[in-house]
């Protein structure tokens, strides 16, 4: 690689600048430690509620997919646990999402240090239009990390996506394939070494060869990494996922249980309608 | 390979389809030799040990429910997933059938003699294990010999049920009627363990038919 190193001036993990008192009740579906966790968390946009009394402890690496109709409010909560809500101005949220027992939403809790523990790939890929490398070693310095060829290296083997691309490092990330595009998008996302992974949507842009990749992906990252999934694909959260979440219209989280679960006995009929395609 | 978990879990369900039928194949050849030789303790073995069989019957069976639910299989991975469901009831089925083989070791007055348990108990447990081999190994010719095989134990039973009906009537002819509650009694048991034996033929010929049809969409052996 012939790339230069560079700095940034933080390495800091610490969320917070002033002491914070931990909140750990939790009403978790596995046995792992919960990593985030909602209580009674209400969105609201303007006058809309978009999120209703959402109460949810999400267990670390493994991956939990959020499920629902168009509107139910599982992308507003995604981007409540990176408090990617603060970028509206017309979002209020009531409620408290802690991380490891750490109130996210507290003023001490400084959003940039948020996201680095936090990261997120969207539904398009979006790669900058910048070399491959550059598009990583831009995670690393954004989120104030010393960038080195190892840590690229690093990330592009973490998102399966270094065979392809370890000999044309300096061409532009927007020539690689749609798939390839997003894989890159989640090297970028996981280069800052982040503790969980958001993801919206993130293959439904793309042709089920190359989404069957990142559900693969997906698979190796919960042995590092907490995921975090929003889809519309129904069968792509029985495969993919440990725990599904399931919210219906009006932003309320109707059931949360494991996969297996929901998707063969599932307690709520409103579920079952949904997922047998009778909602609505 | 794309969807590795998916094909993993795959495989896992293959490999343990084939270690459960071994265990049963075990099971059943341990109840022959018991009912052979009168083998109380074996025999005893054999029926504590159903309730294994029936767990892990069960666990298996929520593994391809589970395959089923979450991965949406097609073609050949839905024939995999359908034929393993349904030989696992034949083998549990066949894990009944050696419980009531160890059943019958303890009644010491014995099977009707004209029933060579071993002979006849022995050719039906290889043609299950041929079956569950095929499974394995992707072997259609292996299929269809064990049908051939089934056609050869049948005719053994039928002969052999022959003889004991032959027997009881001589008996009742002859009008010893002390004799003949005592023969009735081990007529019946004689019956019934030439009908299970041939039972484990036809569950190891359905196992075959799955299989087949699971390789190669050859329904041949199904009806």
């Amino acid at each position: 690689m012939s790339q230069n190193e560079s700095t940034i001036d933080s390495e800091s993990e610490s969320l917070i600048t002033t002491d914070v008192q931990p909140d750990t009740s939790a009403e978790p579906v596995s046995s792992a430690t919960t990593i985030v966790e909602t209580e009674q968390l209400d969105v609201y946009y303007g006058d809309d509620q978009a999120l209703d009394d959402v109460s949810i402890a999400i267990p670390e690496n493994q991956v939990t997919a959020l499920i629902g109709p168009s509107g139910c409010g599982k992308s507003t909560f995604l981007r409540c646990l990176n408090r990617m809500n603060d970028l509206i101005d017309i979002a209020r949220i009531d409620g408290t999402v802690t991380l490891r027992g750490t109130d996210i939403y507290d003023d001490a809790v400084d959003p940039v240090a948020l996201r680095r523990k936090i990261g997120m790939v969207f539904q398009k890929p979006n790669p900058f239009p910048k070399s491959i490398y550059d598009n990583v070693a831009y995670g690393l310095k954004v989120q104030g990390k010393k960038v080195t060829d190892e840590r690229v290296e690093e990330a592009l083997r973490g998102a399966a996506l270094w065979d392809e691309v370890k000999d044309q490092l300096d061409q532009s990330g927007l020539e690689l394939s749609g798939g390839q595009q997003q894989r890159l998008c989640i090297a970028r996302a996981i280069a800052p070494d982040p503790e969980i992974i958001l993801m919206d949507e993130p293959t439904s842009a793309l042709d089920p060869v190359a989404a069957s990749k990142i559900e693969d992906l997906i698979d190796e990252l919960v042995e590092d990494y907490t995921v975090i999934i929003v889809t519309h694909n129904m069968q792509q959260a029985a495969r993919i996922s440990d725990q599904t979440a399931v919210f219906l219209t009006g932003g309320e989280l109707v059931e949360f249980d494991d996969t297996t679960t929901i998707f063969e006995n599932p307690a709520d009929d409103r579920v079952e309608d949904y997922i047998t395609g009778k909602f609505g | 390979m794309a969807r590795k978990a998916y094909r993993d879990r795959l495989a896992t369900l293959r490999t343990d389809i084939v270690l459960f039928g071994e265990l049963v194949v075990e099971r059943y050849e341990s109840a022959v030799a018991a009912a052979a030789n009168g083998d109380l303790r074996e025999a005893d073995r054999i029926v504590r040990g159903d309730d294994e069989i029936n767990r892990r019957y069960l666990e298996l069976e929520g593994d391809c429910i589970d395959l089923i639910a979450r991965n949406q299989p097609v073609a050949g991975d839905l024939r995999l997933i359908t034929a393993s469901f349904k030989i696992l009831t034949d083998l549990e089925r066949i894990g009944d059938l050696a419980t009531n083989l160890a059943e019958r070791t303890e009644y010491r007055s014995g099977v009707h003699p004209a029933v060579d348990i071993e002979s006849l108990g022995l050719a039906a447990g290889e043609m299950v294990d041929a079956a569950v081999d095929a499974y394995e190994d992707d072997d259609p010719a292996a299929c269809r010999s064990v049908a051939v095989d089934d056609d050869s134990l049948d005719s053994d039973c039928e002969a052999t049920t022959e003889r004991i009906i032959r027997e009881l009537l001589a008996e009742q002819t002859a009008g010893d009627s002390k004799g003949l509650a005592r023969t009735v009694d081990t007529t019946t048991r004689g019956l019934l363990t030439v009908r299970d034996i041939e039972r484990v033929g036809d569950h190891a010929v359905n196992i075959a038919a799955r299989t087949l049809y699971m390789l190669d969409t050859d329904n041949e052996l199904l009806y």
